[in-house]
C-alpha cells in the first residue's frame, strides 16, 4: 500500500521522493479522494497503453482505418489498409508478349534496392489477386521521377498477367508490398557475371540503370538470353550503358540462333569466370543449368546467387503431378507428398508433427485456412486447380499439385 | 421387430408397439442390445433416389460457385457499408437524443439494425467463410470479429465444426436445445424442464451471453467435472481469458464508452438514456437473432439424429440429413437480409460456404428437386413457423407417459 501510494506520488510530484511515516499513515486514513486519483490514473494510463484494445472494443478491428475499409473502397476500389498504394500512370508494350507497367507507389512506400521484388495486388471479378514482380527500373529512378517500372510477360493461360495488360490503364489504383528480396549487388569491387533468361532480364536492368547512372567502374558481364531477336528485351538500353560503364560488357543471345546456354558460351565470353560472382535470374531450368554449367567450371557454389523470376509457368505446374515436396514456411520443414498416395496439405501438417488448428475436415467449417506461399494445389470439393501465386486455401480439402510453400 | 413409433423423432426406445407402416429404415445392428431396445435411424430414400438427389445437389453447388464473382464482393461490401453507417450513427442519434427524444428512438432502432446485420448477415456468413475467395484482408472467416458478446474464434469453434458438422445430431450437436430445453423425446425428462418455456424467454432474452457462454458450458470450465475427452485446440485457461476479453470489450463499448461519451456532452440523464438505448438495441438483436436460429431447427417437423446416422454417410445422405434437419421461412428480400439469409436454414446447411445472398435463388431449385424425389421441404411463414416453435417447446416440457410412470 505504502509503496504503491508513493510511486503514484512520485509520477505526480517528482521532487517528493519519500513521504514521511507519520504522513503516510495520515495520508492512508484520508485516501477517498486520492484512490479515485489512483484508479483514475491507472484507468487513464491504461487508455493511452491500449489503443489496440480500444480499437477491438470499438471497431472489432485493429485499426479504425480497417473499419472504414469499405467506405474507403466507394471513392477508391481498391484501396485497402495493406500495403501501399500505387497508380497506374502506363501501361507499355515492350514486345509481342512483355510489357512494362509504370507505377507511381504512394510517399510512404520506402525505397527499394536494385534488384528486389514487390508483391502488387488488385482486385478482379470480386477476388483479391497478388503476384510477384522484380522492379525493372533502379532506385535512382525512382528518386527523380517517383515511379517505378515492373515488366511483365504474359502468361498465356495465367489468370492475371493477360487481364493485367488489358485492364490496368493510367489512373487506376494498384496495391504494392514493401520491396523485398536478397538479389542484390552485395560489394563494389568483385567482378560480376550476370545471366538473365528471357524476363529475368528485369533485375538486371534495375542493377544496371543504376550504376549506369553512377557511372560505376565495376567489371561486369552481362549474358542476356532471349527466345530471339523480335522478343529481345531492352537491347538497345542495355547495349547503350556500355557507354557509360567503361567495364560493362552486355551480350544478347538468341536461342534460335545459338540454343540454350551451354559450356561453349561460358567459355567463350566468360574465360574469367572462377574469379567473378555470378547472378541468375531466369526460368527454372535455365538457372539449375546454368548453375551446373558454372558449377562443371569451377565456380564455388558460394559465388553463385540465383532468383527464379515470378511464378512457376502454369504449363510447367500442370505437368508435374509426380511427387512433389511441401515447404511449412515458419516452422522450416520439409515433407513429401506421392502422387499414387496422395495426402490432403492437413494430414501432410499432422505427419511432420505440425499441429494447425482444424475442424471437420471435410471442407465444410474453414477453421483450417491457412495461407499458401506458392505452388498449385488441387480442391478436392471442387476438383479445381489453384493459381501459382498467394493465396488463402483449406488445408483438409486441398492436396498438393507440385512444390507448395505454407505459411505454417 | 418391435419398436415404438414416435414420428417426430426417429429415434425410439423401449419396445411397445408393433411398426409396419415404416419401411426402409437403416438399422445400425449393433444399436439392437438384447432384443429389447432397438434404436432406428432415420428413413433414407433408396439408393438411386438418393444418388439423383446427391447428383441434383451438386450440380447446383457447382452451377452457383461458378456465378460467384464481382457480383458477391459487391454484395457484402454494399451490406457493411450499411451496417457500419447505421453503426455509427446509431449511437450518434442516441447520444444527440437530449436535443429531441425521438432521435433517441431512431438511434436504438439504428443501432439495433446494425447489430442485427452484424451478427446475421455479414459476422455468420463471413465467418462460415462464403467470402473467403475474395482473398479480403478483413471480410475473411479467419479474422472478422463481430459486435457479439460470443469470441469469434470460439463461435466458429462450436457453430461452423460441432453444430455444422453434427446437425441436430443428438448428444454431439450441442445447439439442438443448448443444454437448457428438451426439444424432443430423445433427451429424458427432467423436474427442470417443466418451466422450460420461461428458460426460453430468458435465453431468448440474454441470447448473445448465451451464444458466448456455449462453448465454456461443453467443456465444463467454471461448473461441473472437466471433460475425459475434449477436443478443445486450446487451454482451459485460454478459453476462459477469450471468453472475458471479448466480454470486456464489447460491455466497454456498450455501457460505458458511448454512455459516457453522451453523459459528458449533455449530463447525466444523457449517460442513461445512451446507457438505456445501447441496452434495447442489444434486447432487439437478441430476441430477433434467437426467434430466426429457434425457426431453423426446431420447428414442428424437424428430424432429429443419432450418432450412427453420420458414420460413413454419403454425401447424398449427408445432403439429405442437413435438409431434414432444418426449415425455412418464407419472407421478402429485406426479411431475407435481416435473418442474415438463415431464412433458407436448409440450402444454407446444405452449402454453408456459398455467399448467403444466393441461397433464395438456389432454394426454389431445392424445392424443386425435393418435390420430385419425395422429399419433405420444410418452410412456412415466419408465424407459422415459429408457432410451432413455441408449441415444440411447450410440449417436450411434459414427460412422455413412460417416462411420468419412471419419474
Amino acid at each position: 500500500m505504502d509503496r504503491r501510494f508513493k510511486r503514484v506520488e512520485t509520477q505526480l510530484h517528482p521532487i517528493v521522493v519519500s513521504v514521511p511515516s507519520e504522513m503516510s499513515t495520515f495520508l492512508e486514513t484520508a485516501t477517498i479522494s486520492q484512490r479515485l486519483k489512483r484508479s483514475v490514473d491507472s484507468i487513464v494510463t491504461r487508455i493511452a497503453t491500449s489503443r489496440r484494445w480500444i480499437n477491438l472494443s470499438l471497431t472489432q478491428h485493429q485499426s479504425l482505418l480497417a473499419y472504414c475499409e469499405p467506405m474507403i473502397q466507394w471513392l477508391y476500389p481498391q484501396w485497402t489498409t495493406v500495403g501501399h498504394r500505387a497508380r497506374v500512370i502506363a501501361n507499355r508494350s515492350e514486345t509481342a508478349d512483355v510489357f512494362s507497367l509504370v507505377l507511381k507507389p504512394s510517399r510512404r512506400w520506402p525505397s527499394f534496392s536494385a534488384g528486389q521484388y514487390v508483391e502488387i495486388s488488385m482486385e478482379r471479378d470480386g477476388v483479391r489477386q497478388s503476384r510477384i514482380f522484380s522492379i525493372s527500373s533502379s532506385p535512382e529512378h525512382y528518386l527523380q521521377t517517383g515511379k517505378i517500372e515492373l515488366t511483365i510477360r504474359v502468361q498465356e493461360d495465367g489468370r492475371m498477367t493477360p487481364w493485367m495488360r488489358q485492364s490496368l490503364g493510367p489512373g487506376m489504383l494498384v496495391n504494392l508490398s514493401d520491396a523485398a528480396g536478397e538479389f542484390v549487388r552485395t560489394d563494389q569491387t568483385t567482378p560480376l557475371l550476370f545471366i538473365a533468361g528471357g524476363s529475368g532480364i528485369t533485375p538486371f536492368r534495375s542493377i544496371l540503370g543504376q550504376l549506369a547512372r553512377l557511372h560505376s567502374q565495376q567489371d561486369i558481364l552481362l549474358l542476356a538470353y532471349q527466345r530471339d531477336r523480335t522478343h529481345s528485351l531492352f537491347q538497345q538500353e542495355l547495349i547503350r550503358y556500355q557507354e557509360q560503364m567503361p567495364n560493362l560488357k552486355v551480350h544478347y543471345l538468341f536461342s534460335d540462333e545459338v540454343g540454350m546456354i551451354s559450356e561453349q558460351h561460358l567459355q567463350a565470353y566468360c574465360p574469367d569466370i572462377r574469379k567473378r560472382q555470378l547472378m541468375i535470374c531466369g526460368p527454372t531450368p535455365m538457372i539449375q543449368r546454368a548453375r551446373d554449367l558454372a558449377e562443371g567450371l569451377g565456380v564455388a557454389s558460394e559465388q553463385i546467387r540465383y532468383e527464379f523470376f515470378g511464378a512457376v509457368p502454369m504449363d510447367l505446374a500442370a505437368q508435374s503431378s509426380a511427387d512433389s515436396f511441401v515447404r511449412f514456411d515458419r516452422s522450416d520443414r520439409i515433407a513429401e507428398t506421392y502422387a499414387d498416395d496422395p495426402l490432403t496439405l492437413l494430414e501432410v501438417a499432422e505427419q511432420s508433427g505440425l499441429n494447425p488448428v482444424s475442424g471437420c475436415r471435410s471442407g465444410v467449417c474453414h477453421q483450417c485456412r491457412c495461407t499458401k506461399k506458392s505452388g498449385v494445389v488441387v480442391n478436392l470439393l471442387t476438383g479445381q486447380e489453384s493459381d501459382t501465386g498467394q493465396e488463402d486455401i483449406q488445408l483438409c480439402i486441398s492436396v498438393a499439385r507440385n512444390d507448395v510453400v505454407l505459411d505454417l | 421387430m418391435n419398436f415404438k413409433k414416435e414420428c417426430h423423432s426417429w429415434t425410439c426406445f423401449h419396445d411397445s408397439v408393433r411398426c409396419t407402416q415404416i419401411v426402409n429404415f437403416r438399422i445400425s445392428e449393433f444399436l439392437i442390445t438384447g432384443g429389447q431396445e432397438v434404436i432406428v435411424t432415420t428413413p433414407l430414400p433408396d439408393a438411386a433416389t438418393l444418388d439423383s438427389f446427391e447428383r441434383e445437389m451438386d450440380a447446383l453447388r457447382d452451377e452457383t460457385l461458378a456465378k460467384v464473382g464481382q457480383r458477391d464482393a459487391n454484395y457484402i461490401r454494399n451490406v457493411v457499408r450499411f451496417q457500419r453507417i447505421a453503426d455509427v450513427s446509431g449511437r450518434v442519434l442516441m447520444i444527440a437524443g437530449f436535443y429531441h427524444w425521438s432521435l433517441w428512438i431512431v438511434g436504438t432502432l439504428l443501432l439495433g439494425l446494425a447489430k442485427i446485420l452484424d451478427n446475421m448477415e455479414i459476422g455468420h456468413n463471413v465467418m462460415h467463410g462464403q467470402y473467403d475467395w475474395m482473398n479480403d484482408p478483413h471480410i475473411n472467416s479467419r479474422d472478422f470479429e463481430w459486435d457479439n458478446v460470443c469470441d469469434g474464434q470460439s463461435w466458429r469453434r462450436t457453430h461452423n465444426y460441432e453444430h455444422h458438422t453434427y446437425t441436430n445430431i443428438i448428444g454431439k450437436d450441442r445447439d439442438f436445445g443448448y443444454d437448457l430445453l428438451r426439444l424432443s423425446d430423445d433427451t429424458r425428462w427432467r423436474k427442470r424442464y417443466r418451466h422450460q418455456f420461461w428458460m426460453y424467454v430468458m435465453l431468448s432474452v440474454f441470447f448473445q451471453w448465451g451464444v458466448a457462454y456455449h462453448e465454456l458450458i461443453g467443456e465444463r470450465v467454471f461448473f461441473g467435472r472437466k471433460k475425459e475427452k475434449s477436443e478443445l485446440p486450446i487451454s482451459r485457461a485460454q478459453l476462459a481469458k477469450d471468453f472475458f476479453s471479448k466480454i470486456n470489450k464489447s460491455t466497454f463499448r456498450d455501457y460505458l464508452f458511448y454512455p459516457l461519451i453522451g453523459g459528458l456532452v449533455a449530463g447525466i440523464p444523457v449517460f442513461f438514456a445512451v446507457l438505456a438505448g445501447h441496452i434495447i438495441a442489444n434486447l432487439i438483436r437478441n430476441l430477433w437473432t434467437s426467434s430466426i436460429i429457434f425457426c431453423g431447427h426446431f420447428t414442428e417437423d424437424v428430424h432429429t439424429f443419432s450418432e450412427a446416422d453420420c458414420e460413413n454417410e454419403s454425401r447424398g445422405q449427408w445432403y439429405y440429413r442437413q435438409l431434414l434437419g432444418s426449415s425455412n421461412l418464407q419472407g421478402n428480400r429485406w426479411f431475407h437480409i435481416l435473418t442474415g439469409h438463415l431464412s433458407c436454414q436448409i440450402e444454407h446447411h446444405m452449402f454453408p460456404d456459398i455467399p448467403a445472398f444466393r441461397y433464395v435463388e438456389m432454394s426454389e431449385r431445392v424445392r424443386d428437386v425435393c418435390q420430385r424425389h419425395g422429399i419433405h421441404y420444410n418452410t412456412g411463414s415466419f408465424f407459422k413457423q415459429y408457432t410451432t416453435v413455441v408449441q415444440r417447446i411447450i410440449k417436450y416440457s411434459k414427460p412422455t407417459p413412460a417416462e411420468l410412470k419412471t419419474a
